[in-house]
């Protein structure tokens, strides 16, 4: 891109800067930004924090010029002093990459900027080893690279360029905690003596490094800028009521009053088993996904699935809900579910929810999608239900917006509501946090666990260490398709495995 | 490209340019869609034939299974011609079906074609590597860059797009939605994947645009190739081929009387 013409007098040891600006969403009343001023020196490592919707990512896209020149906002101000060179990381590793496979994404970087072929494989290689993406052959389809793998192909394309100035945007939002490691650890050692403006709310990895954090408030104007450790000493509850994963969250929050008084007497699970899996097998074609040789559920427990990616996991979900063709006893509230091929509709008393909220919506408006698989119900009863399962989890009260209109935790809590129809016993979740802010992620355990002790059984895949221990009754081990072993939270002595 | 589209062998048509290869098949279909005597559309067919079963480099079992939608095609298209068609020399008759010498040959006609284009289509779709494919277009024919990587992120998006349709197929059923029989119920099912689908594929679409340019991607700037394609003595042999045997094809048509 070409450089912007610099105005005259401007400060030389700036990586860029902003004065005044002016910036709204067409169709939205307000101003997102209203005279922001903001600038970075060179070499520095700047965090900026907010709540979700405070407007941090299209600063960075405004800091960057991908506002206006690839994305049109209506925007002025006073003075724009924009990097020549920069590079831009986003959030999803899915919507980054042009090309189907790893050598060709890097050489279409390499192309647009007119490197002669016979140098690209060397470029090619070099900057692999830089971010630690070590593969066996260059020519690996994307399609099979984990998160953070291509997360770090991202930051890969991007170095290409040898931007001065780094703009990430929540890289690791999307990541399992190897997956963050691993992009952090790329970018540390890769943009050490690079300009680095970061976005994100999973900031453990990188206290250490950076050099300021820039903390907004809801408006979009700034509360605070200085040092990291100044910063997150002195706005603690702006942290917390934001929902940032700082430092030490956890540890603030079981000892929360909230959290306290919600374990509270909190009550054990009961005496029934309410699932029961004997020599269970989940095919998909004719492969094994997922084995369990005997485990079982009791009624009323937290169940948190462990296991690394690929392991089987959702698999072991779409297993017990007959998504997938099944073997073996499974058994829900002491009937037997029929393992049939092809079925139509799926066994009584088991709900699922999945990752991704959108696909699972099928009705214009919340309190519609709310009833519609309440049809077990009389209406004025579903009714009544919908209202409530608004108020339990933290909804507009009213149900008349569209699901699609809904904020990002707003459209998980509606997922999960929807999986509760009049007959749900047992009700499955793959990662109902993941990708969430820290607020959203306490507003959905809280929520999950009043539904627990009003008799709910939760099985929930995660990742979370923290979510298993602080909130999971029990916790499964999974590796390599099968359930090893069964624990009750929290003490060794019930350890029991499972596996032969 | 999934596994299933891997050839038993490389073969010749593989090695010809993906770009010219594409023009002279276009041409093939050219032909086969103004041409309009029944000879010339058989023989069409046989050549398509001879380049799909005997060059594309794939074993019989695959091709036979490719086959299938092909041998409909012909079928469907043949007897709908031939029971509906017009014609004066009626040679049977019931109820609204007439079958008559004309509507005959007018369903062969349009049979032969259908097989000609399913022929020289899976010929070139099954020898060709979609990115080099446009990597030549742009090479070659000066495809102008914004559709050729437009039609490559989209092959890659393909198999992306498929595992949300099945997502969205498992999600229908445990939110217990069914549909009505019959057409109705066809309308109803497309409604309710197509939405989401396409609020997530715009989405998908819009940030894959703006990363192509975040990565200083621009439009109709000099720009170099990871793969150059070119021209090779293997397509001096395909044009030469590829001219007699339509030649042949011509001769057999019109020069041998029937």
């Amino acid at each position: 891109m070409k450089p912007l013409d610099t105005a005259a007098g401007s400060c030389t040891d700036e990586a860029l800067s902003l004065r005044k600006l002016r910036l709204k969403f067409p169709g939205e009343d307000s101003l997102l930004f209203k005279d922001l001023s903001f600038s970075v020196k060179k070499g520095e490592k700047v965090l900026l924090l907010g709540p979700s919707g405070c407007g941090k990512s299209t600063l960075l896209q405004v800091a960057s010029g991908i506002v206006p020149r690839s994305f049109e906002l209506p925007m002025k101000s006073e003075a724009i002093d924009l990097p020549s060179s920069w590079g831009f990381v986003f959030q999803d590793p899915d919507t980054q990459f042009c090309m189907p496979y790893v050598d060709e994404e890097l050489a279409f970087v390499l192309e647009n900027l007119a490197v002669p072929q016979e140098e690209m494989p060397e470029r090619i290689e070099a900057v692999l080893r830089r971010v630690g993406l070590q593969l066996t052959d260059v020519h690996t389809p994307i399609l099979e690279l984990s998160q953070g793998m291509k997360q770090r192909l991202a930051l890969a394309s991007v170095l290409l360029m040898e931007p001065d100035v780094l703009f990430l945007d929540e890289p690791s939002a999307l990541l399992d905690p190897e997956g963050t490691e691993q992009i952090w650890s790329s970018i540390r050692d890769a943009a050490a003596d690079k300009t680095v403006v970061i976005v994100e709310h999973k900031i453990e990895q990188i206290t250490g490094w950076i050099d300021r954090v820039v903390l907004f408030t809801d408006h979009g104007e700034i509360l605070a800028d200085g040092p990291p450790d100044t910063v997150f000493r002195e706005h603690r509850p702006e942290l917390i009521r934001y929902g940032i994963w700082y430092p030490g969250v956890w540890e603030d929050y079981v000892r929360s009053e909230g959290f306290l008084q919600l374990m509270r007497d909190r009550p054990g699970t009961g005496d029934s088993r309410i699932v029961e899996l004997e020599s269970f097998t989940g095919w998909r074609g004719k492969r094994a996904v997922i084995h369990a040789e005997k485990a079982d559920v009791a009624e009323g427990s937290w169940i948190a699935v462990l296991g690394e990616n690929g392991s089987g996991k959702s698999s072991l979900l779409l297993s017990m809900i007959q998504l997938l063709k099944t073997t073996g006893t499974l058994t829900v509230d002491g009937r037997t579910v029929i393992q049939k091929k092809r079925r139509r509709t799926l066994p009584d008393g088991l709900s699922l929810v999945f990752q991704n909220p959108e696909l699972q919506f099928v009705a214009n408006s919340l309190f519609e999608e709310l009833t519609v698989s309440m049809h077990t119900l009389n209406p004025e009863e579903a009714e009544k239900r919908a209202y409530g399962l608004l108020k339990r989890f933290s909804l507009p009260e009213d149900g008349k917006r569209h699901p699609y209109q809904l904020s990002v935790g707003q459209k998980r809590r509606l997922s999960v509501a929807t999986a509760l129809t009049g007959n749900t016993q047992v009700l499955l979740l793959d990662e109902p946090t993941f990708g969430q802010d820290a607020r959203n992620t306490f507003v959905m355990l809280e929520t999950l666990e009043t539904l627990r002790r009003n008799g709910l059984t939760i099985v929930m895949v995660t990742h979370d260490l923290e979510i298993a221990d602080h909130f999971a009754t029990h916790q499964w081990h999974i590796a390599d398709g099968r359930l090893m072993s069964c624990e009750k939270t929290g003490g060794a002595a019930h350890a029991r495995l499972v596996h032969s | 490209m999934p596994a299933w589209f891997t050839p038993e062998r490389m073969t010749w048509l593989f090695r010809v340019n993906p770009a010219l290869k594409f023009a002279v098949f276009l041409l093939l279909l050219f032909i086969t869609l103004f041409n309009r005597n029944l000879p010339l559309a058989a023989w069409l067919a046989v050549l398509s034939a001879i380049l799909l079963y005997g060059f594309s480099g794939y074993s019989a079992k695959k091709l036979a299974l490719l086959s299938i939608p092909i041998a409909l095609s012909f079928a469907s298209s043949f007897i709908t011609m031939a029971l509906f068609g017009k014609g004066d020399t009626v040679l049977w008759q019931w109820g609204i079906f007439k079958i008559s010498e004309e509507s005959i040959r007018h369903g062969l006609l349009l049979g032969t074609k259908s097989l000609s284009f399913g022929f020289t289509g899976f010929a070139f779709l099954l020898t060709v590597e979609p990115v080099l494919f446009f990597y030549a277009m742009m090479q070659q024919f000066r495809l102008p860059s914004k559709y050729a990587y437009s039609f490559i992120a989209s092959i890659r998006l393909l198999p992306v797009i498929a595992e949300e349709i099945q997502v969205r197929s498992n999600a229908l059923k445990v939110r217990g939605i069914t549909f009505s029989r019959g057409v109705r119920g066809v309308g109803e099912r497309i409604r309710s994947y197509t939405v989401p689908l396409f609020a997530q594929s715009i989405r998908r679409a819009q940030r894959i645009a703006i990363a192509m340019e975040a990565k200083q991607y621009q439009m109709g700037a000099a720009r170099t190739y990871f793969y150059s394609t070119s021209y090779s003595r293997h397509d001096a042999i395909f044009l030469a081929v590829m001219a007699v045997s339509v030649a042949a094809v011509f001769w057999l048509s019109f020069g041998v009387p029937y």
